[in-house]
Order: C-alpha cells, then sequence, then structure tokens
C-alpha cells in the first residue's frame, strides 16, 4: 500500500490513455505534435516500466459499489507483470518510433495513434490488475480498440473488422465464465489470494474458460482466423504490435498466470489430462499454422500464419506444466515478440517502398534495400531455429519439454519446425534474392532511417538474446517461477546434446528440400510447390484456402442452423397467438351464438350458473 | 416541499399533465411539446430530489391514505422505486425530447404526447404505488398507452398488432390479478408494506408470473413485442427501454425480492425459463431482416439477462440484473432512435435493402455501434458490467451451467448486433440522399451512445446506487 508505488502504477494506464484521448481531439494536419506526443507517451511507458522493475507491491482501493461484490480496483507488481510490462514498453515504444515513417503520407494516422495509445493503456491495465474483473474489463476493453484499427484503412474493410470481433469476443466471452468460476471456485476475485484451485468439479469449467480466453488473446486455434485476414487488411504496424507482439505477451501472460507450478491461480500438473489437452491445442496450433504459412505467396499473410503458429510453441511448452517447458515457453513468447516485429516491420519497409508485398511481383530487392534483408534474414534465422539467434534456444527448450511429455508432441514440434525454417527460406529467396524485378519499373531505394532504427534494434535483439541467453533467461525469465525452478538453470548451451543435433538434422533437410524445389521450379517462389501440389495435400490445401476450416464460417454456419431452429420455435408460439387464439375465438364464439335462443327462462339459467362459478372459484382462492 | 410532496408531484404531474395536452396542442403545438417535456422532467427532478433520502438507508419516503377494510392508498420511495423513475423519467425525456424531430410530420400529435406522457406517468405510479390494487391499475393504464400507441399509424395491419399486444399483456395481467387476490385471501390486505416478509403459495407466484413475462415479453408471451415495431420509433423506443418491458421485470423485483419469499425452486426456474428465451429470442434475431424487429427480439433476450440476474438468488446477480435495467435501458433506447433515424431516412426498416449509411449519418451510426457495444457487453462501455454480474451471479448461485447457456447468448448477441450494424450502416451506399435526422433526434441519440461510455467508465456512480438496493433487499452488506 505504498502511495508511491501506486501513483507509479496507474500511470501506466493513465499517461498513455489521456496522449490518447488529447489526440483524438487534435486537427488532423497538426502532425508533429501527434508524434511528440507518441513519442514522448510511449518512452514515458518505457521508461517507467523500467523503473518499476523488480517491484513488488500490491495496492487497491474501492470501486464504488462494485467493492461490496469483491469487484476492487486492484494492481499489482511481481516478477512474471514486470517482465510482461517490461516488453510491453520496449515493444510500444519501437513500433511507435516506426510508425512516424510509415504512417507519414497515410490519412489514418490520426486514428492510428490513438487506438495505439488507448491499446497501451489497456493492455498495461490488464497485466497490473489484481482482480479478475479489472483484468476483464481492460482485457476486453481490446476488442473495442482492435475493432477501431481494422476499420483504420476505410470502412469497406469490416468483414475482417468484424470477424475479429466475433472471434475474440467468443474467446473473451469464455473468459468473463471463466472469471465467474474462478471467483467462486476461489472464494474472492483477488488474484493474488487464489492459488492453486485443484482443477476439479465445477474448477474443470473454470480451467478451462479462462485457458480459452487466454490462448484466444493470443491467436491460438481456433481464434486466429481473422489474423491472416488483417495482414492484408489492417496497416501493417497493426499487425506488428498486436498480433506480432502485445496479443501474444497478454495471452501468454494470463497463460502462465494460470498454469504457473505454486503460485498460478489453478493446479496444473504436468502429465495430467488437462496438461495433455492444452499441449495438444498448441501442437495442432502449431502444424496446421505452418502448413498454412508454407503454401502463402504474400509476404504479411506468410508472416501472419506465423504469427499463429509460432503460439502453438509457446502454448505447447506452458502446457507441459514442467519448468523447463514454462521457461521456454516464455522465452519463446519474449523471442518471437522480438523477431515476428521485425519480421513485419521488414514487410513493412517493404511495402512502403514497392507498394506491394505480393511476391509475384516482387523479387531481388536485397540490392535496394540491404539493411532491411539484413534485419529480415537475422529474424527469419532466428524464427527458424538456426543457431545462435534466439529462437533456436526458446525451441530447444521447448522440444526439451515435450520430449518428456509425450514424444508425439516432440514429433509435432519438429514437423513445425521443419516447415517454418522452409517457409521462410522461400520467403527470403523469393523476396530478396533471385533475379530483381520490381512491380511497374519502381525506382526502389532503402526504406528511411526512422524505419530501419527499429529493425535493425530488434535483429540485434535477436543475436544478444541468443548469444547471451542468460541475460533474458536469468534476468527476465527464471524468477517468474522462483521455487519452482529447484535449482535448476537453463542458460546457455542446451543441456541435451542429442535433441540439438535433430533439429540441426531437420534444419538441414529443410535446406536440402528448398535447393531440391528451387531447382524443380526454377524460381524461390516455388520452393515448396512439390508439397503444395502433393497429391492428397493439394486436396486438403484447396479446401483449407476456401475456408472450409475456418472457425469464423464454422461458427456462422452453427449460428445460422441454431437461429432457423429458433426462428421455428419462435414462428410456431407466434401462430398459437395468430392463428390459434383466432380459431378459438371464432369457435367459441360460434358455439356461443347457439345459445341466443331468446328465451328469457333460459338466460336466467346461464346467469345463475355463470354466477355459481363464479362464487366457486372464489371459494377455492380464498380460502 | 418534504419528500411527500416530491413523491407525490412525480407521479401527479405527468399523470394528470398529460390530458391538458390536447388542449393546448389546440392553442400551441409548441408550447405542447415543451409541456410535454416539462412535465417528465419534472417528475425526473423530482426523482433526483428523492435520492438522498431513499440511499440514505433510513426510513422511505411515504404517502399513504388508509381506507377501511384493509385498503390502504399509497406511494413509497425506497431505493429500488427511485431507481427505476429516474431511469425512466430520464430515458423518456430524451425520447420525447426526440419525438418533437421525428414526430412533426404525422397527424394525432395531440394524442400521441398525451399518451406519451400518461405512459411515463403510469410508470411513475407504478413504481412508488405501495397496494397491489394500485400497481394493477397503472398496469392497465401502462396498457392502454401502449395499444393507442402501438396503433399509432391506424393501418389495419397496425392495428391488428396493436390488438395483439393489448390483448395478450392485459391476458396476463387478468391472470396476475387473480394472483393478487389469492395473496389478498391469504394476507387480508393488499397493502405491500403490510405483507412485507409473506410466504405466498406458488400458485400465486405462476399467476403473477403470467403477468409478469407477459409485459416483460419472455418466453412464451413474447412475439407481440416484436410485432410492435410497427409503431414510431420513439414509441418502439419507449417500450423497450424507458417503460413498457420494464415494469414487468420491476414489478419482480418488487413482489419477489423487495416483499415476498419465493420457494427455492423459482430460483432454477425462472432463470431457465430465461435462459431459453434469451436463446430463442437471439436465434430469431439473427434471421430476422427487419432492423426493428431484429433489436426487439435483442430485448426479449436481454430480458432474459435481467431475469437471470434478478432471480438467481446471489446478492451480485440481483446488483447485475438491476445494473443491466439500467445500462439496457440506454443502449436500447439509443438503438431503436438511431433505428427511426434510418428510417425516417429511408422509408424502409428492410436491412437487404439498407447499407453504406456511415458517411451520410455518421453521428447516428456511431450511437448505434456504441449503443450496441454496451448490450453485447464490451468494456469500457456499461453494459459490461452488467454482463459479467449476472453471469457471475449465476455462477456464484450454483447454476454453472445456467451461466454457461447466457455466455453462448452473449456470443449470438455479438453476431446479430454487428449483423444488423454492418448491414445498415457498412457496405455499398444504398441510399445516396439520405441525410441525418433533425438535431432533436440526433442529440437524442448522441447522448444516450455517449452515456453508454460514460456509464461503464464511471461505473462507480451507477454501482453505488445499485449496492445500496441490494444490501436493502439482502439485508446484508456483503464485504464492507
Amino acid at each position: 500500500m505504498n502511495g508511491l508505488g501506486f501513483n507509479t502504477f496507474i500511470y501506466l494506464v493513465i499517461i498513455p490513455a489521456l496522449a490518447g484521448i488529447v489526440i483524438l481531439f487534435l486537427p488532423k494536419k497538426e502532425r508533429l505534435i501527434k508524434s511528440l506526443l507518441v513519442f514522448a507517451a510511449t518512452l514515458f511507458n518505457l521508461i517507467t516500466a523500467i523503473r518499476l522493475f523488480g517491484l513488488e507491491e500490491t495496492w487497491h482501493t474501492k470501486w464504488g459499489g462494485l467493492s461490496n461484490f469483491g469487484i476492487d480496483f486492484a494492481l499489482r507488481t511481481d516478477r512474471l507483470s514486470m517482465f510482461i510490462l517490461l516488453a510491453v514498453g520496449a515493444m510500444a515504444f519501437l513500433v511507435a518510433f516506426y510508425s512516424f515513417a510509415f504512417l507519414r503520407d497515410k490519412d489514418y494516422g490520426k486514428g492510428f495513434y490513438f487506438y495505439y495509445l488507448i491499446t497501451i493503456a489497456f493492455v498495461n491495465g490488464a497485466v497490473l490488475a489484481n482482480n479478475l474483473v479489472l483484468m476483464l474489463f481492460f482485457w476486453e476493453g481490446l476488442l473495442v480498440t482492435l475493432f477501431g484499427m481494422l476499420l483504420l484503412k476505410g470502412r469497406h474493410k469490416y468483414p475482417t473488422a468484424v470477424k475479429a470481433l466475433t472471434l475474440v469476443g467468443v474467446s473473451d466471452l469464455a473468459l468473463m465464465l471463466g472469471v465467474g468460476v474462478t471467483g467462486f471456485a476461489a472464494g474472492t476475485l483477488m488474484m493474488d489470494k487464489i492459488t492453486a484451485i485443484p482443477v476439479e468439479g465445477i474448477a474443470v469449467l473454470g480451467f478451462v474458460m479462462m485457458m480459452l480466453g487466454a490462448i484466444g488473446k493470443a491467436g491460438s486455434m481456433p481464434f486466429h482466423s481473422w489474423i491472416p485476414d488483417a495482414a492484408d487488411d489492417a496497416p501493417l504496424p497493426f499487425m506488428a504490435i498486436l498480433p506480432g507482439a502485445l496479443e501474444k505477451l497478454l495471452g501468454i501472460y494470463l497463460l502462465v498466470r494460470i498454469c504457473l507450478p505454486g503460485t498460478g491461480l489453478y493446479e496444473f500438473l504436468p502429465h495430467t489430462p488437462v496438461s495433455t489437452v492444452v499441449m495438444a491445442i498448441g501442437a495442432l496450433t502449431i502444424i496446421f499454422a505452418v502448413a498454412m504459412a508454407l503454401i502463402q505467396k504474400d509476404f504479411k499473410r506468410l508472416l501472419s500464419y506465423h504469427a499463429i503458429s509460432q503460439v502453438g510453441y509457446m502454448v505447447l511448452g506452458i502446457g507441459t506444466a514442467l519448468p523447463i517447458g514454462i521457461v521456454g515457453g516464455l522465452f519463446h513468447m519474449v523471442n518471437n515478440a522480438i523477431y515476428k516485429s521485425c519480421l513485419f516491420l521488414s514487410a513493412g519497409a517493404v511495402e512502403r517502398q514497392t507498394g506491394t508485398t505480393d511476391l509475384k511481383k516482387i523479387s531481388g530487392l536485397g540490392a535496394f534495400m540491404p539493411v532491411t534483408m539484413i534485419c529480415f534474414l537475422v529474424a527469419a534465422l532466428s524464427i527458424s531455429g538456426f543457431p545462435p539467434f534466439n529462437g533456436f534456444f526458446s525451441k530447444e527448450l521447448v522440444f526439451d519439454a515435450a520430449m518428456e511429455s509425450g514424444i508425439i508432441f516432440y514429433i509435432a514440434a519438429l514437423l513445425g519446425a521443419f516447415m517454418t525454417a522452409a517457409s521462410f527460406l522461400k520467403l527470403g529467396h523469393a523476396a530478396f534474392f533471385g533475379k530483381p524485378q520490381l512491380p511497374e519499373d519502381k525506382k526502389v531505394k532503402e526504406a528511411p532511417a526512422a524505419m530501419l532504427v527499429p529493425m535493425i534494434i530488434l535483429a540485434a535483439a535477436c543475436i544478444l538474446f541468443g548469444v547471451w541467453n542468460s541475460l533474458p533467461l536469468g534476468q527476465l525469465i527464471q524468477p517468474v517461477l522462483g521455487d519452482a525452478m529447484a535449482g535448476h538453470n537453463y542458460a546457455g548451451w542446451p543441456h541435451t546434446p542429442l535433441l540439438v543435433i535433430i533439429s540441426i538434422i531437420v534444419l538441414i533437410l529443410a535446406i536440402a528440400n528448398h535447393f531440391f524445389g528451387v531447382k524443380r521450379t526454377g524460381k524461390g517462389l516455388g520452393a515448396v510447390d512439390h508439397i503444395h501440389y502433393a497429391p492428397g495435400l493439394h486436396f486438403i490445401y484447396n479446401r483449407a484456402e476456401e475456408r472450409w476450416f475456418d472457425p469464423y464460417e464454422i461458427l456462422m454456419v452453427i449460428s445460422k442452423f441454431f437461429a432457423w431452429i429458433a426462428y421455428g420455435i419462435d414462428r410456431a408460439i407466434d401462430w398459437i397467438y395468430n392463428g390459434f387464439f383466432v380459431w378459438v375465438a371464432n369457435s367459441v364464439s360460434k358455439g356461443l351464438k347457439e345459445f341466443n335462443t331468446g328465451k328469457q327462462s333460459q338466460y336466467v339459467i346461464w346467469a345463475v350458473s355463470g354466477l355459481l362459478i363464479v362464487i366457486f372459484v372464489f371459494a377455492v382462492l380464498v380460502k | 416541499m418534504d419528500g411527500q410532496g416530491f413523491l407525490l408531484v412525480c407521479v401527479a404531474v405527468p399523470l394528470l399533465g398529460s390530458f391538458i395536452l390536447p388542449l393546448v396542442g389546440r392553442v400551441s403545438v409548441r408550447l405542447r411539446n415543451i409541456l410535454a417535456l416539462l412535465f417528465v422532467l419534472t417528475s425526473f427532478m423530482a426523482a433526483i430530489r428523492l435520492l438522498p433520502q431513499a440511499f440514505s438507508g433510513g426510513n422511505p419516503v411515504m404517502a399513504k391514505l388508509v381506507l377501511p377494510a384493509g385498503f390502504t392508498l399509497g406511494f413509497m420511495g425506497d431505493s429500488l422505486a427511485v431507481f427505476m423513475a429516474l431511469v425512466s423519467s430520464f430515458v423518456g425525456a430524451l425520447i420525447v425530447f426526440y419525438s418533437f424531430g421525428y414526430i412533426e410530420h404525422y397527424e394525432n400529435q395531440n394524442e400521441y404526447y398525451m399518451m406519451v406522457v400518461l405512459f411515463l406517468g403510469a410508470m411513475m405510479g407504478l413504481v412508488f404505488s405501495t397496494n397491489l390494487v394500485l400497481l394493477y391499475l397503472f398496469w392497465e393504464i401502462s396498457a392502454i398507452c401502449c395499444w393507442r400507441l402501438i396503433g399509432f399509424f391506424r393501418e389495419k395491419q397496425i392495428i391488428l398488432r396493436a390488438d395483439k399486444a393489448f390483448l395478450v399483456t392485459v391476458g396476463g395481467a387478468v391472470l396476475m390479478l387473480l394472483g393478487f387476490i389469492s395473496i389478498y385471501a391469504q394476507t387480508g390486505t393488499f397493502d405491500l408494506t403490510a405483507m412485507k416478509g409473506a410466504d405466498i403459495s406458488n400458485l400465486a407466484v405462476i399467476l403473477i408470473l403470467f403477468g409478469i413475462l407477459s409485459k416483460s415479453a419472455t418466453l412464451p408471451f413474447h412475439t407481440w413485442l416484436p410485432d410492435a415495431g410497427v409503431a414510431p420509433s420513439p414509441v418502439t423506443s419507449l417500450l423497450h427501454a424507458a417503460v413498457l418491458v420494464k415494469i414487468g421485470v420491476y414489478v419482480f423485483a418488487r413482489l419477489f425480492l423487495v416483499n415476498f419469499n419465493l420457494a427455492d425452486i423459482w430460483n432454477v426456474a425462472v432463470p431457465v425459463i430465461a435462459g431459453i428465451s434469451a436463446l430463442v429470442a437471439a436465434g430469431a434475431a439473427l434471421v430476422e431482416n427487419d432492423l426493428k424487429r431484429i433489436i426487439a427480439y435483442s430485448t426479449v433476450s436481454q430480458l432474459g439477462f435481467i431475469f437471470l440476474g434478478l432471480s438467481c438468488g446471489s446478492p451480485i446477480g440481483i446488483a447485475g440484473g438491476l445494473l443491466y435495467i439500467f445500462m439496457h435501458g440506454l443502449a436500447k433506447g439509443g438503438l431503436f432512435l438511431c433505428a427511426g433515424i434510418v428510417e425516417h431516412a429511408t422509408h424502409t426498416k428492410d436491412i437487404r435493402k439498407l447499407g453504406g449509411l456511415f458517411s451520410a449519418m455518421p453521428v447516428t451510426a456511431i450511437a448505434f455501434l456504441f449503443c450496441g457495444f454496451s448490450v453485447m457487453g464490451f468494456p469500457p462501455f456499461g453494459g459490461f458490467f452488467a454482463k459479467y454480474m449476472v453471469i457471475g451471479g449465476a455462477v456464484d448461485a450454483g447454476q454453472p451451467w445456467i451461466a454457461l447457456t447466457f455466455a453462448l447468448g452473449a456470443i449470438l448477441t455479438i453476431i446479430y448486433l454487428m449483423r444488423a450494424f454492418i448491414k445498415v450502416f457498412l457496405g455499398s451506399v444504398s441510399f445516396p440522399g439520405a441525410k441525418e435526422g433533425s438535431w432533436e433526434m440526433v442529440f437524442s441519440v448522441g447522448i444516450l451512445g455517449l452515456l453508454s461510455l460514460l456509464a461503464g467508465i464511471f461505473i462507480n456512480i451507477p454501482a453505488e446506487l445499485v449496492d445500496s438496493i441490494v444490501s436493502v433487499l439482502t439485508g446484508i452488506t456483503i464485504g464492507g
């Protein structure tokens, strides 16, 4: 309950949000002021996150009448949240810097900055929240900014925006139910008071729903399919910051919050059915998303499938519930944020300089954009898992954990690694090497320095976090697990040489596959055509491209089907009023007409018997 | 003026004032409009003045006339009643203001304003009544107003729909009256304060539920509500947001939460009915192509959430249900008024024919979206808290599966509201000449959209009111 601590906590939410609101009210042409505001706000955010690092505090105040229902405005920092906040701050600052140049000639800059800052405020709030409902408030609030950002490039982009809103909305509603059940099972909504709820009885529902919320935000299957569409329809910095970085950080943050051994919300143990289910989701996400990435012919779209498949590694690692897997998952999360953003930013540089990201229209860009190419290559080698880049080390940790939990998961992860490497060999070859080809003879030159600097920093971080992996592992990640590490230290060279050898064989196979494909088709873009058009696979790929397996389409079909049944019930009920009752009324009145005989004696009998009935009814009711 | 005075002003001004509106209308249309708004605002201001005492925790304001044979006619301004009066009169005032723009080209305006103000007056009377007979009386006044207003356009088909609404709600009300009589038989009084805490028979509960569910358009008594969409948009807005359907949920809260001890079975039975209603109506909303029918089915579905909250039996659920009444009033009122602007500008309600209206009417579109987000339950809009507390309340009451059903209903809510939004406001432009509504109309929807947002950001204020109602209802203060 340190006043200073709170002031600093809450600024992480208030300052970006206020800056965003100010931008909303600035005139459109004040570009410099807006850029300066964004710069100042994100820099402040980063510095605050650094300053707060290591602080472990809780703070709470009443939230009006909500407090009486256990819903307080409560915040806390611990090793997990400080680590995430630091990553959020760094990514947000770098992408903001990049955006200044990227958005210079775009007319949606103002809207972008507004949503961007609000997003950062909400992400910070969700990570800081110590009350589950407060977390849900910030977490689900991101839906609105997501929707707004997807409409920035024009209102005709609404199908993607609605798709994203629906899919993420479903996962957020799952989280809402999960929060309710968790609060009920634990007897409190304060996260620091909830530890290790046994996953049994009603808590199973709570665990599953919380987890769906977490992986849905991270973009895992089955909540993923809006991301490739967004690659086409959203401004590029959006892809770099949200699906590329912040959504992963937030989703994995919650997943770890739920699963962390000892201090997590739920008691999540290795070799249990729930652990297997989580790992299976991770493995399936890796395989299916990377298989789709393999055949893409657009720079951004290809990357967007990797934004999905990489979550699979994190979910698989954390799903093992082993310390090595959780460390691997968290390390992979950081690494992914770095190299995936770097990749998206290099795609943005290509898009800005050439006007397209369609790989059929561009090739051999390396000669014109050497810096972009180098940054791309470093990030691509990282994501493909080449040593000594950062992705290699985190992937090896996940492999280790998967191997220990079941060989099937290990094989899935390896298969994913093969396809990841193959798809990036194809992408890099097609875009940067080969015969130079440019759309409409445009003069292409290197991207402006403001865009290159963030890319260079990220690429450098890929190398730094690989070569000196004891820095992130020792300082940021392993402390999160605390006692659960049981004295282990996973920094340095991977501890299982056999797995490293297998990984390197897989990488060599991927390279061999690439040369085979290039030789077969004569161009880099055709490097995996022999897989794409293989018998059987071709059929499945076509169906996938037609969106047969898109969870959104499936949800729509189910909803429509249900809706028609509901509508049938509704119409049937309506018929009772419009048809049946009318018929009854007509029949009765027709029948009663017969009694209008004109004989007074009969009328007296009716009147008296009617009176008797009334008296009888009252006698029964009014005993 | 003391509390009693404000109580009587709150009820009597719109109730009696409504009758002079047609006379004034013969002299000056402008004066009539201003008077109509003034009467409703008077109620609102009076309700605000009642607020401090109602929420002070002391004895509520009472105005009572004792008659022989256990009959008392009285009004009581407790926290629940004042809360409802505030919500209804505020949304009602905005709707009357909106009507200035909407209704000015139509005939029968004198009757229109009289009925609207009488309707709101009946609502004020109903929420403050302490007597079951009085409550029934106001209930039926509202039915008559509703009948005249739904049939405002006087075409044969429309009048049939109005008759349907009238017959269904009055049919339910007559059964409810039987329930009241059976309560009288049991307790010997119609005075709610005198019979507080009584156990009532399940037969009486069933009979009263007929009335409540038909008024609050819950399955299987709901189909009159979508049909009532033929009414002018401010009227539908009034029915859905401020008065009619809220009467049912209010009486539910008044009788079954404040006044009587309900058998445990109803804590399951009512949520189950509400759940079926919420899902079926949400499905129907996804099939319908008429904008107002979609929003009407949405009301039926959302009423399910309110009933769930009020009936599940946990304090947080009750608070959620009450908050839902408030948030839904703002948002649904706004949605219908937006639909009215669209209908006014394009003369169609068929979403297949509409499209691309965003650029023609940006304020309406954004207000629609804001209200829609609130109904969908996205933070920072107000509906979020209500939705969480209702679902969390069902879980707290030990009914996670019912909570899950409602979460499915909430998914459908997102789908059908987004479908309506994109078909009307996005996509290819359908009516190139369409213009934004008159400034009164745009102002009203803008305010409702903005309030849907502010009610979420400043949730502590409505939550404070709701919390104090719940702590009175449950007799315990939770936490501290």
